[in-house]
């Protein structure tokens, strides 16, 4: 059919167009379906909603409890009338951070705003009914998987020194204890009339207090033989090295030190050893350097990388808290590999270019403890609900590390090095009286003037055990001198609570 | 076309579009009470005045249709009612002190300014009904309304101020327009004419560029204007929103009146070469892309209006959180600048959630369907041209606006037909509406089609020789 001068009629052009509208009309709906639906739950909880910030301000919040309802941080009512925080201990402050209206929030006051304010999840029944009430907020209380009794004494046990106390329960990944001294009082950055005084005051500390950060999540130290542990589950983990292998060059090197191209890896703890060449667990027990760097090398960069990123290493731990990324080599930047089988060797017994958090050592602990099963670290257990709804939060698994049985062995090597005849000596100090405890020490040396940092990884009871803990004394000397005997007795706090 | 039959007036009773706008009073006055129970915390009614003069407006609009007694559409009324009506509850619960002009020595508010300016709208749209019998006043005069188009785009680049980066409005002594509004209209009644004239000889292959086949050149130069047109709007006017609107109807038409995807996918190309040029040329070109791409890179400057308004469609969820409980009641700042006219969408979609988001694109769509059965059934080629670019002008912009809302393409700074704030936005699209109605009047007979010249007749055969030739050398 034609029109006017021959072209074809319109009509049909036209339902062409009214079909590219459609098109287009439906695109939209996806959009919007998209952001309504999909994405409607973390938009609402993203901490710079403004919805969020603007009832932080007025609106009442949740409660933070510890695992047996102790109140860790409440509202109470400012000079001002207005609401503010209250926070009941000092040991906490790293987890909880603070929630200021001027100065924004940190830690779990940050992570879990949306939910203490009451705009987080809840069922859709929920939702709907609430939009029948001029009240739109259902502030939530978190539960913590943190036992304030254990937080304290692991607090107290430092001392007022410079470290930090990681203590997991192997089986669920669930966070007992995380203390980063020194901190500082939150209760004054919420207070309006001393916030100010009081981030002048931390400005004028020395650079190596850094109050401010965690360092359990965000500090990265030089591990050490705690490093050991690691170098272990890959060799054993990829199948280089197994109960029966021994070095033969290994007895003679602890003389004058093992040749790397040309580098000598020297090793000065353990020549009563004598000339037996030593198997993994004893290897482990006396924590033979030479041993382990060979060890490394039979391992090959390939998996200690491969096994190192199972456990963690190359990326942030996923957590409610902010995290850094630990590092086998290239020091805090970023994985780039090994240019040479001596930075191998090195970082295979523990002074190579490795970084790492006590979060990401205390995994490591609580995978070998959890039978090669490595669990998401985690520290709210509910999210309870005014309204009277629970929400509970469960434990996640985050990778397979090794078998059982190789965790087996690498269990047995840790038990060696705390309770055997030579490890006693090194990591003694870390045993719990009558239950069977393992761990690794670590001496991380700095290189330059000062202490070394003083390290200790490990769990008890090694049968079904309890609790994993990675603890950092910095500058504090050898692991024995410092950090094992503080595990130990927090291990022992813990199981005596825990009866 | 007589006098007695132009204007002889027989009532005739139009059932469908009174039972649509008692479902349109309804709505609204559910709506109302909604509002006014959020802000009071208990069942109350507020004060209905400002709702009670918009419906009673619509019904006299209505009655006056039934007076007049033409057979035009009656969906577009009720669909435009509802949009205008939503847009007096959000303005109605916004701060009123948003935009303040004073009339009579009457400070007026956000509220009733828009019902000011929605009952101007709407009696403009009910007297272009009522009213236009003829479209030669359009049809003839096709050059003059070009020419006044670019004398009202020059009088933006001369006069032009900037608000929000965009050199949009001129002001007339106490009276202050965006001319682009109306430019939208003439540029939409010039191309119908054009179009509808030179339709055959465009849909004519003569040039072939590799792959694309091209109409003659001469008739290739409206396209490169077109093309040039929307992009001094973006340059000197900063208007990238008028910009894409323009450049879309003129394609649509094209194609239209073509049927040629070979001048969509050509005229596709030129828009993105140019705006790729332009992206690297201009900064607010390249800020709007980037904050596109991810607004959140910085949430708290450049990117702060659509984060918040992603917040807002994030808080609506499907149901929406009511009216009145959206985000501007919460603190004494606006939760999203410009809430009233760039983000009319985002701040429905929060109070009415998906489904009313979904509505008002439901919304959209009947008047595009309406519409574009307007053009489809229109007695020539001209009205039908006329007809389908109108209708796309509404049911473009809506999108452009929408989508940016909604992250879905750039966001740009263009009014939701209907529902923002703003004189000239409603007055543009009322005309359209108005237009639309009256073209919808099948009993308006087109004029008879002008002779062609003999001259003209001349050279038609000598081209459809030229043509034949062609065909018989490929």
């Amino acid at each position: 059919m034609r029109g006017q001068g021959g072209a074809p009629r319109i009509g049909g052009s036209i339902m062409r167009v009214a079909l590219a509208l459609l098109v287009m009309y439906a695109g939209l709906a996806g959009g919007l379906t998209y952001w309504q639906v999909v994405q409607a739950q973390e938009l609402t909880e993203a901490p710079g909603n403004p919805l969020t910030l603007a009832a932080s301000r007025t609106e009442p919040r949740g409660r933070i409890l510890d695992s047996r309802g102790t109140v860790l941080a409440r509202n109470i009512e400012g000079e001002d009338g207005l609401p503010r925080r209250e926070y009941s201990f000092l040991a906490t402050t790293p987890i909880i951070g603070y929630k200021s209206v001027r100065f924004g929030a940190t830690g779990l006051e940050s992570t879990y705003d949306a939910e203490m304010v009451g705009l987080g999840r809840s069922s859709p029944a929920e939702r709907l009914l609430r939009k029948f009430r001029s009240d739109p907020y259902d502030p939530q209380d978190l539960v913590l998987s943190i036992d304030a009794r254990l937080q304290g004494r692991a607090f107290d046990l430092l001392g007022g020194d410079r470290g930090a106390v990681v203590a997991i329960e192997p089986a669920t990944g669930r966070v007992l204890a995380m203390v980063s001294a020194p901190t500082f009082n939150a209760n004054l950055i919420v207070d309006p009339a001393r916030a100010e005084a009081a981030f002048a005051q931390l400005n004028e500390d020395p650079p190596e207090a850094s109050r401010l950060l965690n360092r359990a999540t965000q500090g990265r130290y030089t591990p050490g033989s705690v490093f050991k542990i690691v170098t272990a589950i890959a060799a054993v983990g990829s199948g280089a090295v197994d109960a029966d292998t021994v070095y033969e060059e290994q007895p003679a090197a602890e003389e004058d030190g093992l040749r790397v191209e040309g580098f000598r890896i020297r090793d000065g703890h353990h020549t009563f050893t004598g000339n037996e060449a030593l198997n993994f667990v004893e290897a482990t027990e006396v924590s033979c350097n030479i041993y382990f760097a060979l060890a490394g090398l039979a391992t090959g960069e390939d998996d200690l990388f491969e096994w190192s990123r199972r456990l963690g290493f190359g990326s942030r731990i996923p957590f409610e808290l902010p995290t850094a990324p630990s590092f086998v080599s290239g020091g805090t930047q970023a994985e780039d590999g090994f240019d040479d089988s001596v930075e191998l060797a090195s970082a295979a017994y523990g002074q190579g270019e490795t970084f790492v958090t006590p979060l990401q050592m205390a995994l490591v602990a609580q995978a070998v403890a959890n039978d090669g099963q490595l669990m998401k670290p985690k520290l709210v257990d509910e999210l309870r609900a005014e309204s009277g709804s629970v929400r509970t939060l469960s434990p996640e698994s985050l990778s397979r590390v090794t078998s059982a049985s190789q965790a087996a062995l690498i269990q047995e090597a840790m038990q060696a090095a705390v309770e055997g005849e030579f490890g006693e000596d090194f990591a003694g100090a870390a045993k719990v009286p009558g239950v069977p405890t393992a761990g690794k020490s670590g001496t991380a040396e700095l290189g330059g003037e000062g202490e070394p940092h003083s390290w200790f990884i490990g769990f008890a009871p090694v049968e079904e055990p309890q609790i994993a803990v990675a603890v950092i004394v910095e500058r504090a000397g050898f692991g024995r001198e410092r950090a094992v005997p503080l595990a130990g007795q927090l291990m022992e706090t813990y199981l005596d609570l825990a009866e | 076309m007589t006098a007695s039959r132009a204007w002889r007036v027989r009532p005739r009773l139009r059932p469908r579009e009174l039972g649509l706008l008692i479902v349109v009073a309804a709505t609204l006055f559910c709506g109302w009470v909604s509002l006014a129970s959020t802000e009071a915390g208990e069942l109350a009614l507020g004060e209905p005045v400002v709702l009670l003069v918009y419906l009673g407006l619509l019904a006299l609009l209505h009655f006056s249709f039934v007076l007049a007694g033409r057979r035009m559409d009656e969906v577009l009324l009720p669909a435009v009612g509802l949009l205008g009506g939503l847009s007096l509850l959000l303005m109605a619960r916004l701060p009123q002190g948003l935009v303040v002009q004073s009339f009579a020595g009457r400070e007026l508010g956000l509220g009733p300014l828009q019902l000011l300016w929605l009952s101007v709208a709407l009696v403009l749209l009910g007297t272009l009904a009522i009213v236009v019998r003829s479209d030669g006043w359009l049809r003839y005069y096709k050059y003059s309304w070009a020419a006044a188009g670019v004398a009202l785009l020059l009088m933006v680049f001369v006069l032009g101020e900037e608000t929000n980066g965009a050199r949009l409005s001129v002001s007339l002594g106490p009276l202050t327009g965006q001319p682009s509004e109306l430019l939208k209209i003439i540029l939409v009644v010039f191309l119908a004419g054009y179009l509808a004239d030179n339709r055959p000889l465009l849909a004519r292959t003569s040039t072939n560029l590799g792959p694309i086949a091209l109409p003659p050149v001469p008739y290739l130069l409206p396209m490169v204007a077109m093309w040039g047109i929307a992009l001094s709007i973006v340059i000197v006017q900063r208007d990238l929103g008028a910009a894409l609107l323009f450049f879309s109807v003129f394609l649509s038409l094209l194609y239209i009146a073509t049927q040629r995807v070979s001048f969509v996918i050509l005229g596709v190309l030129l828009f993105l070469a140019g705006g790729a040029v332009l992206y690297n040329l201009f900064d607010h070109v390249q800020d709007r892309v980037d904050i596109w791409l991810d607004p959140f890179a910085d949430a708290q400057d450049t990117g702060f209006q659509l984060v918040r308004a992603l917040y807002a469609f994030g808080r609506g969820g499907i149901l929406g959180t009511g009216l009145g409980a959206g985000l501007p009641s919460v603190g004494n700042n606006l939760a999203i600048p410009l809430l009233h006219t760039d983000f009319a969408f985002a701040s429905l979609a929060e109070e009415l959630g998906l489904l009313g988001g979904l509505a008002i694109l439901a919304l959209y769509l009947v008047i595009a369907q309406r519409g574009l059965r307007i053009a489809a059934s229109a007695a020539d080629d001209f009205r039908g041209l006329l007809a389908a670019g109108l209708t796309l002008v509404i049911v473009i912009q809506a999108a452009i606006i929408i989508g940016g809302n909604a992250k879905l393409v750039p966001l740009t700074g263009i009014t939701l037909p209907f529902v923002s704030y703003g004189g000239s936005s409603l007055i543009a699209n009322a005309i359209i509406v108005g237009l639309l109605l009256a073209l919808s009047d099948q009993g308006v007979e087109p004029p008879p089609p002008r002779r062609a010249s003999r001259r003209e007749r001349a050279s038609d055969r000598a081209r459809q020789i030229g043509g034949r030739i062609e065909e018989a050398l490929s």
